[in-house]
This record gives structure tokens, C-alpha cells and sequence, in this order.
């Protein structure tokens, strides 16, 4: 009789253990949402904005989405790990190119077809590229935004330091930076503490130095190497303009970067239209104008970096494969993009968007006649070393002085041509 | 029942005692070795094991641009080892020898002194990062209303402080856990010694320099093999302050940074080497335990001979 209360009491306290857990899992989705939807991020920043899209299609399917961003930096390891042990996403955002080719031939994302996301159909072929299996070619992504970079600035400081002309070369881009730091005021936000931060910073300025899309084309097809000339004077350009970043521009990261000129502490900052959300989330009433990066001298091209940044793309593995394909034609709905353009600062890549930022309608408006693709993201992102992988702590080298950016390119000459089979062989 | 039967029953249960700590290690440490020894022979396509590459990835290891980064890395953990080996020895030691003579108040300033190993180390992290930062940071600040601008560095952004720095913070966060070993030593020593000493007319000094120092060696082997296999496996403390990259320019880089970043790739800058990082994963676990088995039995026979 003991006995058998005893057994009873603990299964009483078992069904109490069960509830504790399974209660608050059970309240955390909607009741009248029959699945939920995991969807991985590297983007917190954007966390609001997902969250608030996620209600959207939860009150128009009955799906609901889970929004999960990680820490930019480790979300390719996070995915990797989790996609490797068959426990990641339902829905997941990718990195361009070479970024996840990876994981892409390994067969871990759902192949994509424009049946299944007829906006695929709509989205130029060069853009489709960007979440494309570098062997298989299969499209695993829906690609979801242009990312342009070049100058941003503060119109008001630049007024305040009694510059009256934007500036269109080099010597006057410099010439600009110089007299804007003599009137007191910080000529640059970006520091070199964030290595990326650097990369783009070159992908923005470079192409002037190396000749854009043409050197771009003769890199990958092995005619030209990182040791041209022009593209040492890409690398060198990076170091010319250490010398007006904020004191301490070494400790300086991302984030704190991107806070002065945010914060009207700095007249210019260089680098993408994302950096525009991450601007007005500090500072709402913030006015950022937006210049193509100088040319290297008078009457040279000017070129303007875009290239497919990241896509959407569904575990191949998903138990809730029709679930996901309705969620990721939400993400490719123009309700959707129309919202991101608005709020993140999006260029989306499907058609008939209205962008409304002036600056972002100014990058838009520069990539039909300047546009240059990113050549370390776009072309050499595919091998080990990644060009990237030796640019971003050299060009760190070579602000601090303790490497020239002729050895810099000597490095990534013989980085790439390590697997690259077209430069294999060439100094 | 016989001798034999006793014995083999006591081995029965030896074994039975043993069992779950065997278990764990071969599963959890024996298993993931030999398949880290084993990816090191295959070529990889990020997570797809290829054809079998003998040597190549060793050999890729040791070629550019890895060869550099890999000898940076392994200077930095060399450099780190005796730094903090230095400092934390003797900051220990002086801690605790001061805990051994003081009369009151010892188990408050024992807390007080291992606190910080208790603390997060990510907490630790930011905690020193928000001190450290060169424009918003007391450090600095305080340094400027003192007028020692002078002294005033970014200091976990440039290549010549960050890793002194990352040594001070490990240094700040872990001097505890050596100075309890040490107490742990002081408090072993027979008070008979010491005052055999005392009688012979030695100083306060003399007694610490020759009996009790001496005297404090399997403390020693403990801090030294434990600081040995920290240092080289150094991870938490420079992935937290300085990211995967071991930034500034690879300033803060180590081995076990450079084999995360191998293995599971390194944002924005592209695809991961599980065949590579499987090899440096070898040469790691070698370093370490050749290091740690041969430190360890040096400092043991000088136990003996004290």
C-alpha cells in the first residue's frame, strides 16, 4: 500500500517535472500556430525588425517563425556546427559566394528552383551567383539584397568646415579630409581595430586604383596577378588614409566606428548602405549624403563595389519543408522587401521595390553605370587561404607600418595561387 | 574465500570505481583524438571528407601562408607560458605566504583572493574591455586626469600591448588559484623544520629562501604542468577580447584560436580546412602532452631529491 502511494506521489512528481518543461515551450508558440519555424540570423540589429515581419506571416498563414540572430562573427562556425550535426534551422540566412559554398556542396541546403520561388525567375543572373554551389551550381539561396559601398557623409560637419565641393579624385578626396580635420573636427570614423572593416573599406576606394571590373576579369582569368601595380596602390590607398581616422584608430572597433560617425562626430565614413540602419538605430534624425568613391586622378573611372550580400535559404533536412518554401516566397514578397528597403536600408533584389533613403537611392542609382563587382568577396572567397583571410589582418600590418603593401600583395598572390589554378605558378 | 578470490574481487571492484571515469575519457577525449588524428589524412571540402591525403595537410601546414601563422601563434603561447607562468608563480607565491602569516582575517582575504576564478571569463572579458577601452574607459581616463597621458595606450588594439594585456587580465583573473595550491604547500610544510630552523639562528628571510621554498616543489609541479597545458591550449581569454583572428593583425593569435579558425572557418573572410585544422589539432595535442609528460617528470624528480 506504502508502495504503491510512493509510486504514486512520484508519478505525480514526474508529470509536475514534464509540465515545468514542456509548459513554457508549449506557451512560447502561438495557439493557433499549427508549426514553428526556426530561422537563424547574424544580424541582432535587425532582430525587431524579423520579429515584427514574423507576426505578419504568422496572421497570414497560421505559420509561426522563431527569429534567432548570432553574433556576426561566429555565425558561420554556429551554422556549420549545427547544419554538420543535423540539428540546424528550418530557414536560415547565408553568406554570398564563396562564404557557404561549403556547406552548399555538402548538400545540407534545399535546391531552389523558380517553380517552387518563382521571384528567382525575376533576379538578374549575376546577382543569382551570389548563392550559387560552386561546383554543383545549384541555386541554394534566395539572394536577398545589393550591397553597395562608398563614401557617407555628414552634410552639416562638411558644412561647418567650409567645404563647399564634394570631392571626385583622390588628391581632392585627401585634400577634403585634410581641411575638415584642420577645422577641428574628425575627418574619418572608420579605425582599423575591426579587420573586415578594412577589407571593405578597400573594396570601397580599391577599384579606382586597380581598374574595376576589368582587372577584376583579368585576375580570374589569371592574365593579371596581385602584384600588378595598380593593385599595390589599391592596397596603399588603405594606408593613406589612416592618417585621418580618430587617435587610437587601432582599438577601434566596429562598432565604436560606426558610432561617430553616427553620432555626428565624424564628417565621413566608408563603407556599405547596411551600415545606414545600424546609423539611424543611434541616431533617427542622423542626414547621411553618399558619394561613388574618388578616381585615382582626374578624369579616370570612378566605380562603385556591389555585390550580392547574403541570401535565404532552407535546410535541406527541414521537417517542414512546405512550411519553409511558404515563408522563404514571403521573404521574396514585395511586402516584405518593400518594408526592409524602408527600414534596414535595403537594396532588394527583386524587382519593383520604391527605395525612399536618399543616400540608398543614390548607391542604386551608381550601380547601372559604376558598378564593379568585390573582388576579394566575389572571386576568392572559394579556396583556402581566402584572399580575404590574408587581406584583412595585412591591411591591420600595413596601417600600423609594419608591412608594406607590395609585400601585402605578394602575400595574397601567393595565398590564392596556392589552390586558385589559374594564378598557380605566377609571382 | 582464498587470497587469489580476495584479490580478484577487489580488482573487480577497482575496475567498477574506475569505469565511469574511463568511460568518460574515452568517449569524450580518447575517441574525438583519434578522429582528429584521422581527419588530418583526408581532404576536406568544408564538411565533406574527400579522398585520403597522407601528409598533405601537414605539409600544407607548413607552407605558406599557415607556416607563419602557425609559428606566430606557437610563439605567442610560448611567450604567454612564461609570462603568466612568471607573474602568477610569483604573485601566488607572495599571496600566499602572506595568507600563511597572517593571524586574522585569513579566510576573507582567501575568498577575496580567489573571487575572480569563480567569475564568468566572458564577464571577466568585457568587464576588462569596457575598463580598457581608449576613449570611454576609466584606465585611460584616470591615466589623462593624472596627467600621465604619456602612459595612456589602446590597449587591447595595438599589436605591441594586447598581449601583455590579455596576460595581465588571465593574470588578474587566475593569481587565486595558484596562491591556494601554494597556501595548500605552505600549510603541508612540518612546523618542525622551521623551527629547527629558527633555533639554528636563520632569518625570516633564510627560512623562506631555504627550507620553505624548497619545500613548496610538488606545489610547483602543479602550478607549472597546470599553467604549461593552459597556455598552450589558451583559447577563451583571447577569442572573447581579440575574435577569432586573434586581433590586433594576429597579435593575440594562438594555436587553439588558429585551429577553431581552420576548422570552422572565420567570418568574412571565408571557408574552413577541417584536414588542416585536424593537423594542427595533432601537433597541438602532441605539443601539450610531450610537454606536459616530460615537465612533469623533471619536476617530480626534483620533489625527490629535495
Amino acid at each position: 500500500m506504502r508502495k504503491t502511494q510512493r509510486r504514486g506521489r512520484g508519478l505525480v512528481a514526474a508529470i509536475l517535472a514534464a509540465s515545468a518543461i514542456a509548459v513554457p515551450v508549449m506557451a512560447a508558440i502561438p495557439a493557433h500556430a499549427a508549426t514553428e519555424l526556426s530561422f537563424w540570423s547574424w544580424r541582432p540589429e535587425d532582430k525587431v525588425f524579423y520579429e515584427a515581419q514574423a507576426a505578419d506571416f504568422l496572421a497570414a498563414t497560421g505559420i509561426a517563425v522563431k527569429f534567432t540572430p548570432y553574433v556576426a562573427t561566429e555565425y558561420n562556425a554556429t551554422l556549420a556546427t549545427a547544419l554538420t550535426a543535423g540539428k540546424g534551422p528550418d530557414v536560415m540566412q547565408i553568406r554570398a559566394y564563396g562564404g557557404m559554398a561549403n556547406l552548399s556542396d555538402a548538400g545540407n541546403f534545399l535546391p531552389l528552383t523558380s517553380k517552387l520561388v518563382p521571384a528567382l525567375a525575376k533576379i538578374p543572373a549575376g546577382t543569382l551567383a551570389g548563392a550559387q554551389g560552386y561546383t554543383d551550381k545549384h541555386q541554394f539561396g534566395l539572394p536577398y539584397a545589393t550591397s553597395v559601398l562608398g563614401v557617407m557623409y555628414n552634410p552639416a560637419l562638411l558644412k561647418k568646415a567650409g567645404i563647399k565641393a564634394l570631392p571626385t579624385t583622390w588628391d581632392s578626396f585627401l585634400g577634403v579630409l585634410s581641411r575638415v580635420k584642420s577645422a577641428g573636427i574628425m575627418p574619418l570614423g572608420n579605425g582599423t581595430g575591426y579587420a573586415p572593416g578594412l577589407e571593405q573599406l578597400w573594396g570601397a576606394v580599391g577599384p579606382a586604383f586597380y581598374g574595376g571590373t576589368a582587372f577584376y576579369k583579368d585576375v580570374v582569368a589569371g592574365n593579371r596577378t596581385f602584384t600588378d601595380k595598380n593593385f599595390v596602390a589599391s592596397l596603399q590607398a588603405v594606408k593613406d588614409l589612416v592618417a585621418y581616422m580618430p587617435a587610437g584608430a587601432e582599438g577601434l572597433d566596429y562598432n565604436t566606428a560606426r558610432g561617430l560617425f553616427a553620432n555626428e562626430k565624424a564628417a565621413f565614413y566608408i563603407g556599405g548602405n547596411y551600415e545606414i540602419s545600424y546609423f539611424r538605430s543611434l541616431n533617427p534624425s542622423l542626414s547621411v549624403g553618399w558619394i561613388p568613391a574618388p578616381s585615382a586622378s582626374a578624369g579616370s573611372p570612378r566605380y562603385v563595389t556591389n555585390w550580392a550580400d547574403g541570401a535565404f535559404a532552407i535546410n535541406a533536412k527541414t521537417t517542414h519543408k512546405t512550411e519553409a518554401l511558404k515563408f522563404l516566397n514571403f521573404l521574396a514578397s514585395k511586402d516584405f522587401n518593400q518594408a526592409a528597403a524602408d527600414q534596414l536600408g535595403w537594396i532588394p533584389t527583386v524587382s519593383g521595390i520604391k527605395v525612399t533613403d536618399p543616400a540608398v537611392i543614390a548607391m542604386q542609382r551608381a550601380i547601372p553605370t559604376l558598378g564593379t563587382p568585390f573582388l576579394s568577396l566575389v572571386g576568392f572567397r572559394y579556396g583556402t587561404p581566402t584572399s580575404s583571410s590574408i587581406m584583412q589582418p595585412g591591411f591591420q600590418k600595413v596601417a600600423a607600418g609594419t608591412k608594406t603593401s607590395a609585400d601585402l600583395a605578394k602575400d595574397i598572390q601567393a595565398g590564392v595561387a596556392s589552390w586558385y589554378k589559374p594564378l598557380t605558378g605566377k609571382a | 574465500m582464498s587470497k587469489t578470490g580476495l584479490q580478484r574481487e577487489q580488482r573487480k571492484f577497482t575496475f567498477l570505481l574506475l569505469a565511469p571515469g574511463l568511460l568518460t575519457i574515452i568517449i569524450f577525449t580518447s575517441i574525438p583524438a583519434l578522429t582528429t588524428l584521422s581527419y588530418a589524412f583526408f581532404h576536406w571540402k568544408g564538411f565533406q571528407r574527400g579522398s585520403f591525403a597522407g601528409f598533405e595537410n601537414f605539409h600544407r601546414l607548413f607552407s605558406f601562408p599557415f607556416k607563419d601563422q602557425f609559428l606566430m601563434a606557437l610563439r605567442h603561447n610560448l611567450l604567454v607560458f612564461v609570462g603568466i607562468f612568471t607573474l602568477q608563480t610569483a604573485a601566488g607565491i607572495l599571496i600566499a605566504y602572506s595568507l600563511y602569516r597572517m593571524i586574522k582575517g585569513q579566510r576573507f582575504f582567501r575568498t577575496v583572493t580567489f573571487l575572480p576564478v569563480i567569475f564568468s571569463l566572458v564577464i571577466v572579458g568585457y568587464m576588462w574591455q569596457a575598463l580598457l577601452d581608449p576613449f570611454y574607459g576609466p584606465v585611460n581616463n584616470i591615466l589623462h586626469s593624472i596627467g600621465l597621458d604619456s602612459l595612456a595606450r589602446t590597449w587591447l588594439g595595438s599589436t605591441s600591448t594586447a598581449l601583455p594585456t590579455l596576460v595581465f587580465i588571465n593574470l588578474w583573473r587566475w593569481v587565486g588559484f595558484p596562491a591556494i595550491i601554494f597556501l595548500s604547500g605552505f600549510n603541508a610544510i612540518n612546523q618542525e623544520y622551521l623551527e629547527a630552523a629558527r633555533i639554528d639562528g636563520a632569518s625570516e628571510g633564510q627560512i623562506f629562501r631555504k627550507v620553505m621554498f624548497p619545500l613548496l616543489a610538488p606545489s610547483m609541479t602543479i602550478v607549472a604542468i597546470l599553467t604549461f597545458i593552459g597556455a598552450f591550449e589558451w583559447f577563451d581569454l583571447p577569442y572573447v577580447l581579440g575574435g577569432s583572428s586573434g586581433g590586433p593583425a594576429g597579435a593575440t593569435d594562438t594555436l587553439a584560436l588558429m585551429f577553431y579558425r581552420l576548422s570552422f572557418g572565420s567570418v568574412d573572410s571565408g571557408a574552413n580546412e577541417i584536414g588542416i585544422g585536424s593537423a594542427l589539432g595533432v601537433l597541438i595535442f602532441s605539443i601539450v602532452g610531450v610537454g606536459a609528460a616530460f615537465g612533469s617528470k623533471y619536476l617530480r624528480s626534483r620533489e625527490v631529491d629535495v
